[in-house]
Order: structure tokens, then C-alpha cells, then sequence
């Protein structure tokens, strides 16, 4: 997982974190209520048209949306064997209407901004004494932030054991990859206190 | 800068690491040394109370790191031996941003500091970069970035050449060298603490030498051999 936000000036970078939230959950509940293929591949294409708005050319495009693409593909695959051609149609005309508006949500809304409108709508439960609110802002930075990283250490473990000859067992490589993460997660948490980022107001 | 210990000891799980030490640093540049498990680095922690004092006291420029641990962190920042766990958000310009949020600056002010910080550091163009793929030397500029928008009196260092190629370790070196913040810089690479003011040199957790760079680094080259 790398950050997927797209530099630029358009409209929808412009348009508040909050908004594209919020409008992209009542999309997604409007798109689980609607059962038409017809109308569900008109908001696919519309999801298309507003996603190449954004000119990040084919290449690009293809290479950010293939993961969720090919999930998709797997799901449809299973509902058409399962449920028939109707089901696997409005599946996948649902969900890539889906993935194409939230892929356009996040290309255009930085992690910061992101984090900011996350620590803002907890700002109710903070209220209550549940979370410091800012807190859940900065624990999905830290996840967005060290995925790469935990993924990164996972191939170094894993070519440690091939360089020796060793098979790669589940157990050989996770107990490494968890300490490592631990100690890891130790240094981080001192950093945030070093830099004072969760100072006491 | 007005660094303190009295009678400060370090203990972990029980174990004397930092034997109790009384020491007041006012120099600009001191430079720490001395062999690996030596105690440099709970040294160091102890300054900026990420390390507490078992029994004793450490305070800086007055503040106690016991019972005013976030202004003493406000006053002394920190360079952790492994630069990569310290930069927090994913993208640099954000994360250095973050280091801002508790002063409560306008949108247009920190993006103002974060410029200039990244301009100081000549590394304005790495800005919009993924952390997660800037190499060492660019990650150790850019956790002095970090460190120092928030303008703290006194810079700690926990061997901030290690890991580094010619090239960059001769950047970074000219970086400190010329950093207006008072410095503790703790460093296997004696070359860099050579013109420091003053030099402290560990041994199995006692303050074993201090003085100026030329003797101690001298009699330290004797200790190792
Ligand atoms: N969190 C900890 N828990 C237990 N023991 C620790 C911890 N941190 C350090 N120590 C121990 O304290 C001693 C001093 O460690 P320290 O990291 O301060 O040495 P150092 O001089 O910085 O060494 P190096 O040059 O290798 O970085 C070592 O014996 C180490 O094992
Ligand atoms: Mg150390």
C-alpha cells in the first residue's frame, strides 16, 4: 500500500475531505440499494468519465486500479457460477462504480487532510471521554505510513532464508517479522513523545 | 543550554546501566563517545526524558524531565540512531507539518515553516516524496527537518553518519557543523566531534573522561585498544 494521492488543482482537490467522504457513503449506500444493471453501468461509466478527469493516463490508471479490478473479477467470477448472469452483472457494474469514485476520493485528498477530516468527525467520541481524537488521526497516518515498511522487512526475512537455503515456513518467517515489528513499534512510539507530537495541551 | 545531572542513574529490569552521574553541560557542541554498550544512548535518552531517572535528577534550561517531560521535549529534540522509525506520516511535507500541530499555527504559517525548513536543509524537492523510499542520507536531512521546525534550544544526535555513504556523511557533517542550535552529538566517527568544545567519553556506564576533543579522543584511541 503506497499513498495514492494524485498532486494537482482540479475541482475535486478543491472540494472539502469532508464533502468526498460523506458524498462517497451516501454513494456507496444509494449503489447497495439500486438493483438495475442498466442504471448500476450508467454509474460505472459515470465513475470512469469523473476517474479520467483526472489524466493520470492509462498506464497509471490501469496500474492503481488493477488490485481492486481483479478482486472484482474474482467476486463476479464466483457469483456467476453461484447465483447466474444477472447477479455476477450487477456485481460488477456496482462495485466498479464504486472503486472507480473512491479511487478518484483518494487520488485527490492528501493523507493530511485526510488524517485532519478523521480526526474531526471523532471529535463526538472524544467528547464522551472514549478517544483522544487526534489519536485516530495519527494511528491511520502510522498505518498508511509503516505498511510499506512491514512489507519491505517481510521480503528482506524471506530472501534472508532463501540466501541460506532454508525453506520458508510461516512460523520461521513471522516470529522474526513480529519482533522486529515490536521493537520497531518501541522507537516509534519514543519518536512521537521525542517530537511531542501527543504533548499534553 | 543549561544541562544538569545530579546524581541521575539509569536502570534497566534492575540493572545499572548509567551509574549515578552528576554533570552540567553548557557548551555548544559536545560530542559523546565511547565503546558499543558503553551507555552513550541512555545518555542521551536521559536528557530529553525518554529515559527516566532511576534515582537522581536530570533537568534542561531548568525543567525537570520527570515532571515537566513535554517541555523539556520542547526544549531538547532528538535524532534517533535509526532516522527511518522517526519520520511519522507517509508523505515528508506532512509529516514535518505534524511536528507543528501543538503550536496551533494557520494553514498558510506551517506550510511557511515547512518550506523554510526544507529549504535550509536543501532538500525542498523532496517535499511531496514517500518517505518509505527516500534514501538514508536524505532520510537523516529530512529527521533534522523534522526535528527542527519546532525550533528546539538543543539538538541531540544519536550517531547521525552511521549508515552513510562518503557523500553523504560529508553532508550531513557539514550540516551539523553548521547548525546554530547547541548540539550533543554522539558518534563513532571521531572526525566529526574533532572541533566540538567539549568531548564526554563513556566506559560500562560511568562518565570515564571529559575534556577537550584532542585528549580525550586520544586516551579513548588507548581505552579501545
Ligand atoms: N531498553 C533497554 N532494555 C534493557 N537494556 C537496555 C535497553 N537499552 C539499553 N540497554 C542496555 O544498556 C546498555 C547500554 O546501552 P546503550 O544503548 O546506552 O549503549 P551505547 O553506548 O549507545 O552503545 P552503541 O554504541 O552500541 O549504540 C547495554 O548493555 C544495553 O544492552
Ligand atoms: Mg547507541
Amino acid at each position: 500500500m503506497k499513498t495514492l494521492y494524485v498532486e494537482g488543482d482540479t475541482f475535486l482537490h478543491r472540494l472539502s475531505p469532508r464533502a468526498k467522504l460523506l458524498g462517497l457513503a451516501a454513494l456507496s449506500l444509494v449503489l447497495f440499494l439500486i438493483h438495475s444493471p442498466a442504471v448500476l453501468s450508467v454509474a460505472a461509466l459515470l465513475g470512469g468519465i469523473v476517474y479520467s478527469s483526472l489524466r493520470l493516463g492509462w498506464r497509471q490508471s490501469w496500474l492503481r486500479l488493477r488490485p481492486i479490478l481483479l478482486t472484482i473479477a474474482i467476486v463476479a467470477i464466483f457469483t456467476l457460477i453461484l447465483n447466474g448472469r444477472e447477479d455476477a452483472l450487477i456485481v460488477v457494474t456496482r462495485l466498479t462504480a464504486l472503486a472507480l469514485f473512491a479511487a478518484t476520493v483518494t487520488a485527490t485528498t492528501s493523507t493530511g487532510d485526510f488524517i485532519d477530516e478523521i480526526t474531526r468527525l471523532a471529535m463526538p467520541l472524544e467528547r464522551l471521554g472514549l478517544v483522544r481524537a487526534a489519536d485516530i488521526g495519527l494511528a491511520i497516518g502510522l498505518v498508511i505510513r509503516f505498511v510499506p515498511e512491514i512489507l519491505s522487512r517481510y521480503q528482506a526475512i524471506r530472501d534472508a532464508h532463501r540466501a541460506r537455503g532454508l525453506k520458508v515456513r510461516p512460523l520461521t518467517v513471522a516470529v522474526p517479522l513480529i519482533i522486529l515489528t515490536l521493537k520497531n513499534a518501541d522507537e516509534i512510539a519514543a519518536a512521537i513523545d521525542a517530537r511531542g507530537i501527543r504533548a499534553q495541551k | 543550554m543549561d544541562i544538569r545531572f545530579e546524581q541521575a542513574e539509569a536502570r534497566f529490569e534492575g540493572r545499572t546501566v548509567v551509574h549515578p552521574l552528576t554533570l552540567s553541560l553548557s557548551e555548544r557542541r559536545i560530542g559523546v563517545i565511547g565503546l558499543n554498550g558503553s551507555g552513550k544512548t541512555t545518555f542521551a535518552r536521559m536528557i530529553n526524558g525518554l529515559v527516566l531517572p532511576a534515582t537522581g535528577q536530570v533537568t534542561v534550561n531548568g525543567f525537570d524531565t520527570v515532571k515537566d517531560g513535554d517541555k523539556v521535549r520542547g526544549q531538547a529534540g532528538f535524532i534517533f540512531q535509526n532516522p527511518q522509525n522517526q519520520i511519522i506520516l507517509p508523505i515528508l511535507k506532512e509529516d514535518i507539518a505534524l511536528g507543528l500541530k501543538s503550536k496551533k499555527l494557520s494553514k498558510a504559517e506551517t506550510q511557511a515553516a515547512v518550506e523554510a525548513v526544507l529549504a535550509r536543509f536543501g532538500i525542498a524537492h523532496l517535499a511531496d516524496r514517500r518517505v518509505h523510499e527516500l534514501s538514508g542520507g536524505e532520510l537523516q536531512l529530512a529527521a533534522l527537518a523534522s526535528v527542527l521546525v519546532t525550533r528546539p534550544d538543543i539538538l541531540i544526535m544519536d550517531e547521525p553518519t552511521n549508515q552513510l555513504d562518503l557523500r553523504n556523511r560529508d553532508l550531513v557533517e557539514r550540516t551539523i557543523h553548521g547548525l546554530d542550535e547547541n548540539v550533543v552529538v554522539i558518534s563513532h566517527d571521531l572526525g566529526l566531534i574533532t572541533d566540538f568544545d567539549r568531548v564526554l567519553c563513556f566506559h560500562e556506564g560511568r562518565l570515564a573522561d571529559d575534556g577537550a576533543p584532542a585528549e580525550v579522543i586520544a586516551r579513548y584511541r588507548e581505552l579501545a585498544a
